[in-house]
């Protein structure tokens, strides 16, 4: 077991799981999405608790449940206990790569992560030329690793948004990292996730204020990095509170528009940010509400690794978030994180548009943009 | 054989009490119990004849013909006892020849009542009301009959009786009850029932409006029924019916009264009252002469006798088919007198009575015509025909009953459609 | 014996690889229920002694009625399992065999307001569905304590019934037809619009059948608009007695409250603490790893259902009162004085009823069109005053409204202790309800600590939901125990002419008990059987019907 949780604490969420009769059932996205019994949270806690007591031995097979979870704490919402399955989970993950019964589609997957992160840093400087970068000052903003490997026009029309509103050209922060390392701690990889959360600590720092476009990087800094003894004293906002904060700023809107928006876990679940990006987009444009909200936002599948672990269940995650909007005529959905939106945006059924929030904000009022010429740029 | 099996029921019920049926290979018998409802059953069996459950009315001539098999008609007119009146319960155990008013005489004294229920009730048995399944028998205030049906009695083809046992509700199983009510005597005969009964309300109250269409009179209805309000009775009569019914009302062509009752603790009757009245108005209409209303009520109760001829087809039809339904029967038989009654939040059901523009019944060819026409405009309209049964059972009701009668002694003309 | 890789081949031809499994993982899922007594082999490290052959998840009723046919043909059963939130057994292969889950047919269709009746599939969560519905405007109106994690399909197939199941009714109660596929893999519809059908009524014949007969694959349902106004009210009534006839006056006027509980002392007394730590700031994220927003920083904003401190449930408490009140008992701990039941059952009642000195709370909630709802509410409380009630204003309702699904939670801390808890749910006509809480009540409190409250009433009856919690040694111990209360409870219950379920259902729990609940008419259940699944194909060894089959 890892040891950031008391052992004692771990058995009594683990027991409370296991006898409890699935109350928070209808909240996993996973379970909800594959219909799998094995996969509700009351199932991958009692797996776990198994696990623990030796009734099931360590094997890949056996363990694969932990790896059907996002991390997105909607069960939290109907637990009386007060459990966190997500969390008791990716302590599940650690102890499986330790019995090395990991996820077979996570072999070297700590390889992988440090060379992605790097080259998607080293490639930023490249597709962002125009770009400025900084490696400490007032105002940093980090865009995170999936804007930076298929959204760049999003971090392009972020800052040109910046810039319109008077917050002057907010530079990257040049840290030579593209990702807080959430991934990792989702892959069970807890020393790399603690080394990386050092390294990502220390650039970090040299700002007062970091703007993360990225809702699990967010999360990652300001909850998980605790956890681990990193602690920062920079000041985290995504880039809905950021544009909240001098929402006076912003221009007009040019045009009128009905937009829904897609909570991410992270920031809705995790951080509070519910009110923030409504209020922006209010703003602007006539906010419309999935039939699961703020609070109870449902999950697009982009969280805990499932894209790696369970792609084929991740993407009809994404498809179900957005169904809904396609059965009632389609539309705009907007939403606050890079990853929300290549999930949402590569598995966008027909009359659906997917827009982070930024380059919404851009379009709606007529804020000019470079989307750079990016190979690698989805349209 | 015959006359052993004549002597074998005679033995069993009585001589007096069994007779032959003239002209036919069938016999009458009224056994005295239950028990000897199972004896009877038992001698038909062993002598392969076909028991036939008889309610009131029976008509020997109009029984459809087995062939040379011999049929035993089980009457069920000695079964008219009310075996256990619970009125901490509000549950009345009757035997199953018991005839509706028969049952209100008896619990009228003690200010209860079967409920309110289409008047076609009181002038048939328990057994009858259980037996055949129709939605005909539905009220605004207490659902379909067989829902007041809280449990049932009957004897198999074994001649083995079951009793299938009384609870407010359960989840133990399916409800058995209901397999045997609609069942017409095919899977079981039905001796005696307990039935859900009630208070007679505190209050009645009656209301009578005019409205400027029979579109709008439906329109009216739907709207006090899914805010809620739960009718005693509820009846829309078109125009050329009102001239019939209520010959002192001036009606305009096309216009249509609609009569209501309410009825329970006075505020609820009086809730329910405004309700109808204020979506009669809201729906063009105005007050009418609440004589109306009374007359109508009077004749519900059999207390006054109904202006013939009686309607001669009825279908029902779901909110939105309901006035097209209407529309589509006045078209085909120009002269035809309508009312529209049995609502439920589903529908309701249409009476017509087909007559010709001189207001004279129609008979013989013409009256098959204009019938046939009839149907076949409302149902091309959206309205069901009453009573049919879903072909994709056919097959597990024959299992059914081979479980059940593996003879097919039970009344094995019934619930078979033409091939 | 079965030839498990052939069952899988057959089924993976008619809906795939992905939706077909045989992981050792997934047949012990699906196993089992939330039947308590499996818990006690669960807290005991055993596994599930008879697993599934395979687990299918079809999507449509074509598929269904493919995967019936194949199990018919290879001779091997059909359990259909929809959430597994079932507390009687009801979906453990006791003969293995293909376990049918319903939950990728969750489209609601043929919505039709006119009517007010929507198609639904089985496999929808009954959140989802009544969050979809309350969407349009509309209700189904079934709220069991279980609406997080069953489903539609469970409901009808075990007639569930909801908390506000006194003005809705109980599921049977609003079913307009359902499509099914019956033993012999035909589909079929059991009714057609507006009842307007003859013969027997299958819809009623099916409902309740537990997956016996046929496999519901989706239901025609008759909503009702979403309430326009809701009023909610406490009372206090100086016994149980007085409350069952104040409860009877008020349903036999033809007044329909959505709510009705009556809780009997010890109920009233346990959960009169439940004052409703509605204090967001007692919600705490305790793990230095995930330090969860709190007040004050981004605070999660008050959710549905309120997060309450976890080891302090209505059960705990009572714990902690049986202590008090019995230092004279050697041994203080819980489990302690769980292993004499009796004792504790005379003495927290009495030692209740001296503390509280408030007889039993009543809990009333009207609810639906503006209008009507106002007068019926003004009818029933004035009703209940005249009954002798007394008003303890809206505040009760509120809380109870609040806090409505909090049973649910209940079950883990007691399981975790190391005793167990279930709920007995039985019913009677009023004339013997007073008979069946007594009878019950002693018959269960030979062996646990019980309490109860009465709730989904009717014009000619209510039932009573008994709550226990018991503890004995080892799990053989536990399971004897276990069995012990249940069979002295519905013996209990038949004897004096109640039913043995009013809305839990049969499952394995109740087989053996069926035959003392039906007799002789079990007859006719034993003919619809025959009739829609001669081969026995589905559920088999269920709701009390023999089976020719052998244990695996």
């Amino acid at each position: 077991m890892s040891d950031r949780f008391t052992t004692a604490d771990v058995a009594r969420q683990l027991d409370d799981c296991t006898f409890c009769p699935k109350m928070c059932r209808h909240a996993c996205p996973v379970s909800t999405t594959t219909g799998r019994e094995s996969l509700i949270p009351q199932a991958k806690m009692d797996l776990l608790n198994r696990l623990r007591r030796g009734t099931e031995a360590w094997q890949a097979d056996a363990a694969e449940p932990l790896w059907a979870c996002t991390g997105c704490r909607h069960c939290t919402v109907y637990c009386d206990h007060g459990n966190e399955p997500g969390l008791v989970l990716l302590a599940g993950r650690a102890a499986a790569q330790r019995a090395g019964a990991g996820h077979a589609n996570l072999v070297g997957y700590g390889e992988r992560f440090r060379a992605r992160d790097q080259r998607l840093a080293t490639q930023a400087k490249e597709h962002l030329a125009d770009a400025p970068f900084a490696e400490g000052g007032d105002v940093g903003f980090w865009p995170g690793c999936d804007s930076l490997d298929k959204g760049a026009a999003d971090v392009a029309a972020a800052q040109a948004v910046f810039v319109r509103m008077g917050l002057g050209a907010v530079p990257l922060v040049d840290a030579g990292l593209a990702c807080a390392g959430y991934p990792l701690l989702a892959a069970g990889l807890v020393d790399e996730f603690r080394w990386h959360a050092g390294k990502v600590a220390s650039a970090l720092r040299r700002f007062r204020t970091v703007v993360m476009g990225c809702s699990a990087c967010r999360y990652a800094v300001t909850a998980l990095f605790q956890g681990e003894g990193v602690t920062v004293a920079t000041e985290v906002v995504s880039v809905a509170e950021f544009l909240d904060d001098h929402a006076a700023a912003l221009p007009p809107a040019t045009r009128a528009r009905a937009v829904y928006y897609h909570d991410p876990c992270y920031l809705a679940r995790s951080a509070g940010v519910i009110d923030e990006p409504r209020r922006v987009l209010g703003q602007l444009a006539e906010v419309r509400e999935f039939a699961w909200s703020g609070v109870d936002a449902e999950c697009c599948g982009g969280g805990g690794l499932l894209p790696k672990t369970m792609p084929a269940v991740a993407d009809a995650m994404a498809r179900r978030r957005l169904a809904e909007i396609a059965a009632t005529g389609g539309g705009t959905v907007a939403t606050a994180c890079g990853t929300c939106a290549l999930m949402l945006r590569r598995n966008a059924p027909e009359g659906v548009e997917v827009r982070d929030l930024a380059t919404l904000v851009a379009e709606l009022t007529d804020t000019a943009f470079t989307p750079p010429a990016d190979p690698g740029d989805e349209p | 054989m015959a006359p052993d099996l004549h002597a074998a029921l005679a033995a069993v019920v009585g001589p007096d009490h069994v007779r032959p049926v003239a002209g036919q290979h069938a016999w009458l018998v009224a056994p005295g119990s239950p028990a000897e409802v199972a004896d009877v059953i038992r001698a038909s069996a062993a002598a392969g004849a076909a028991v036939v459950p008889v309610g009131a009315g029976f008509r020997a001539a109009r029984v459809k013909s087995l062939g040379d098999r011999a049929r035993v008609h089980v009457a069920t007119e000695r079964l008219d006892q009310v075996i256990q009146l619970d009125e901490a319960s509000l549950l009345c155990h009757v035997q199953a020849g018991l005839t509706g008013a028969a049952l209100e005489q008896v619990l009228a004294p003690r200010g209860l009542s079967l409920g309110d229920y289409p008047p076609s009730i009181l002038g048939s048995t328990i057994g009858g009301l259980i037996g055949v399944r129709t939605p005909g028998k539905s009220s605004a205030r207490h659902g379909f009959f067989e829902d007041a049906v809280a449990g049932v009695s009957a004897v198999l083809a074994d001649g083995r009786t079951i009793h299938t046992r009384v609870a407010p509700r359960r989840s133990t199983g399916p409800d058995l009850a209901r397999a045997l009510s609609g069942s017409e005597g095919t899977l079981g005969f039905i001796t005696a029932a307990v039935l859900r009964i009630h208070r007679r309300p505190e209050v009645r109250l009656l209301a009578a409006f005019v409205l400027p269409s029979v579109d709008a009179a439906i329109a009216a209805a739907f709207l006090a029924l899914r805010e809620e309000c739960a009718p005693a009775g509820l009846r829309i009569v078109d125009a050329a019916e009102a001239r019939r019914h209520f010959p002192e009302t001036a009606l305009a062509d096309g216009e249509a009264v609609v009569v209501a009752a309410t009825a329970g603790p006075t505020d609820l009757a009086a809730c329910d009252r405004d309700l109808i009245a204020s979506a009669a108005l809201a729906e063009g209409g105005r007050p009418a002469d609440v004589a109306l209303a009374e007359r109508w009520w009077k004749r519900r109760l059999g207390l006054e006798p109904i202006p013939g001829p009686a309607p001669t087809f009825q279908v029902s039809a779901g909110p939105r088919h309901l006035a097209a339904a209407y529309h589509a029967i006045r078209a085909a038989v120009p002269g035809a007198r309508l009312h529209v009654s049995r609502f439920d939040l589903d529908g309701a059901v249409l009476f017509a009575t087909l007559v010709d523009e001189a207001g004279a019944a129609l008979t013989g060819p013409a009256a098959a015509a204009a019938h046939a026409a009839a149907e076949a405009a409302a149902t091309a309209a959206g309205a069901w025909l009453l009573g049919a049964r879903p072909t994709a059972m056919a097959p597990y009701l024959a299992a059914l009953r081979a479980a059940l009668d593996p003879h097919g002694i039970m009344n094995p003309g019934a619930l078979i459609d033409p091939v | 014996m079965v030839d498990a890789d052939r069952v899988r081949r057959e089924l993976e031809a008619v809906v795939g690889a992905r939706r077909v499994s045989v992981r050792p993982g997934d047949l012990d899922t699906y196993a089992r229920d939330m039947w308590p007594r499996l818990l006690l082999a669960r807290r005991d490290g055993a596994a599930p002694t008879t697993l599934p052959t395979a687990v299918v998840w079809p999507e449509t009723a074509r598929e269904v009625a493919a995967i019936v046919r194949v199990a018919r043909t290879l001779g091997v059963p059909i359990v259909p399992y929809g959430g597994g939130s079932g507390v009687c057994g009801g979906v453990v292969p006791i003969f293995g065999g293909i376990t049918v889950d319903t939950k990728r047919m969750t489209a609601i269709r043929g919505f039709r307001r006119d009517e007010q009746v929507c198609d639904v599939e089985a496999g929808l969560s009954g959140e989802r569905f009544e969050r979809e519905l309350a969407r349009r405007g509309y209700t189904f109106g079934n709220f069991p304590s279980s609406i997080y994690c069953s489903t539609v399909g469970g409901w009808l197939a075990t007639r569930a019934a909801g908390q506000l199941s006194t003005k809705y009714g109980k599921v049977e109660d609003r079913v307009a037809g359902l499509t099914m596929v019956t033993g012999t893999g035909d589909i079929v519809d059991t009714d057609g619009p507006r009842r307007a059908q003859g013969g027997p009524d299958w819809t009623q014949l099916v409902l309740g059948s537990e997956g016996t007969l046929g496999i519901i694959t989706s239901a025609r349902l008759r909503l009702a608009p979403a309430p326009q106004l809701r009023v909610f009210r406490g009372f206090e009534v100086p016994d149980v007695a007085a409350g069952i006839e104040a409860l009877r006056r008020v349903l036999q006027r033809g007044l329909r409250p959505a709510v009705v509980r009556l809780y009997d002392e010890l109920d009233t007394f346990v959960n009169s603490f439940g004052s409703h730590h509605a204090d967001p700031a007692a919600v705490h994220f305790g793990h230095t790893h995930a330090p969860a927003p709190l007040p004050g920083e981004g605070a999660l904003p008050p959710l549905p259902p309120r997060p309450a401190p976890p080891p302090t449930g209505a059960l705990a408490r009572l714990a902690h009162l049986a202590q008090r009140s019995t230092r004279q008992l050697r041994g203080d701990a819980f489990t302690a004085l769980l292993d004499r039941p009796r004792l504790v059952n005379s003495v927290v009642g009495t030692v209740a009823e001296r503390i509280a000195r408030k007889g039993c709370k009543l809990i009333i909630g009207l609810e639906g069109a503006r209008l009507r709802t106002e007068v019926e509410a003004a009818l029933t409380f004035a009703e209940l005053e005249r009954a002798g009630a007394r008003d303890l204003g809206e505040d009760p309702g509120r809380a109870w409204l609040a806090r409505r699904y909090a049973v649910s939670y209940k079950m883990s801390p007691v399981f975790r202790d190391g005793a167990f808890v279930d709920t007995m749910e039985v019913a009677a006509s009023w004339s013997q309800l007073t008979d069946l809480y007594y009878a019950v009540r002693a018959a269960i409190g030979r062996y646990a600590v019980v309490m109860a409250h009465f709730s989904h009433a009717y014009a000619d009856g209510c039932s009573i939901y008994f709550t226990f919690v018991a503890h004995a040694g080892d799990r053989a111990a536990s399971e004897r125990r276990y069995d012990a209360i249940w069979k002295a409870g519905l013996e209990a219950a038949t004897r004096v002419g109640g039913t043995i379920s009013h809305h839990h259902g049969v499952g394995l729990l109740r087989g053996p008990y069926m035959h003392g609940e039906h007799r002789e008419a079990m007859a006719i259940l034993e003919a619809v059987k025959r009739s829609l699944d001669p081969d026995d194909v589905m559920n088999p060894g269920k709701l009390g019907l023999a089976s020719a089959r052998r244990s695996r």
